[in-house]
């Protein structure tokens, strides 16, 4: 799964702390959503379209892989 | 004013006071005091209530739960195969019992006031079977036993703790068993926060 947060954060001249504290994760989360090391549940998905006024495809997009699923699920 | 504390160290104190009353609940039912249980059962659910009310709020996102979950069930796997092995060593341990030599001991009073013993091992199965007869010792006195007389009378001795020896061995068990797990959640814990 790729995502435009950093460059969404960037535009709304926004840091990770300010974001997790508007969708209500960790700093961490942000982090690693942002380095895809981990996919967000649907719900913070929105929850991060919401805050910079976009559609959550426009945040998300998924990217199928030859050998196995985007995410690592383990 | 109000000091708040972070979650880990409301888990570690629930801990300790459990602990802590546990030990309490084991002595008085060694020492038959049975009034502290009665005290300290309460008493450690208050503390324990009264440090969840100054708990500082804890932010669990999707992640962090998805990373304690993942954990978990890797620990449950493991302590499940390794829970099975060591339930298999115990339960040996304990029906190959009468598989041991038994030993008995019988004390004498003696007509000029010193205390004599009989020390006997019978084979494992036939404990006071006198044809069964591994060895026998005789201590002419208790009170000025020699080297080799002294190592039967320890041994008989201890063989008569073998019963608490059980008990502390499944005590330690149990302890070394909740610790490693501990020490394996966490580390499950460090190497998913990384891995995510």
């Amino acid at each position: 799964m790729k995502n435009r947060i950093k460059v969404l954060r960037a535009e709304c001249d926004m840091t990770q702390e300010a974001l997790a504290q508007l969708i209500g994760v960790t700093r961490n989360t942000i982090i690693s959503i942002e380095k895809d090391k981990y996919c967000p549940s649907m719900k913070i998905g929105f929850r991060i379209a919401r805050v910079f006024g976009v559609g959550i495809e426009d945040v998300f997009a998924y990217e199928e892989e030859k050998d196995g699923p985007a995410c690592d699920d383990n | 004013m109000v000091i708040l504390m972070k979650y880990n160290t409301f888990l570690i104190l629930s801990v300790l006071t459990s602990c802590l009353v546990a030990s309490l609940i084991g002595w008085s039912i060694a020492t038959g005091y049975l009034i502290i249980p009665v005290i300290a059962i309460p008493l450690g659910v208050m503390v324990i209530l009264a440090c969840r009310q100054n708990v500082d709020v804890v932010l669990r996102d999707d992640r962090i739960r998805e990373i304690h979950s993942l954990a978990a069930l890797r620990t449950l796997e493991i302590y499940v195969i390794l829970g099975a092995i060591c339930a298999v060593i115990l339960y040996s341990y304990i029906i190959s019992d009468p598989l041991f030599p038994t030993i008995t001991g019988r004390s004498i009073l003696n007509d000029n006031g010193t205390r004599s013993m009989e020390i006997t091992m019978y084979e494992p199965g036939f404990p006071g079977n006198p044809e069964h007869i591994i060895r026998s010792t005789n201590i002419h006195n208790v009170d000025a036993m020699n080297e080799f007389e002294a190592m039967e009378y320890s041994e008989f001795r201890r063989e008569s703790f073998l019963d608490n020896e059980r008990k502390g061995l499944v005590g330690i068990t149990l302890a070394c068993g909740i610790i490693s797990q501990l020490v394996l959640f966490g580390g499950f814990i460090l190497y998913y926060s990384r891995k995510y």
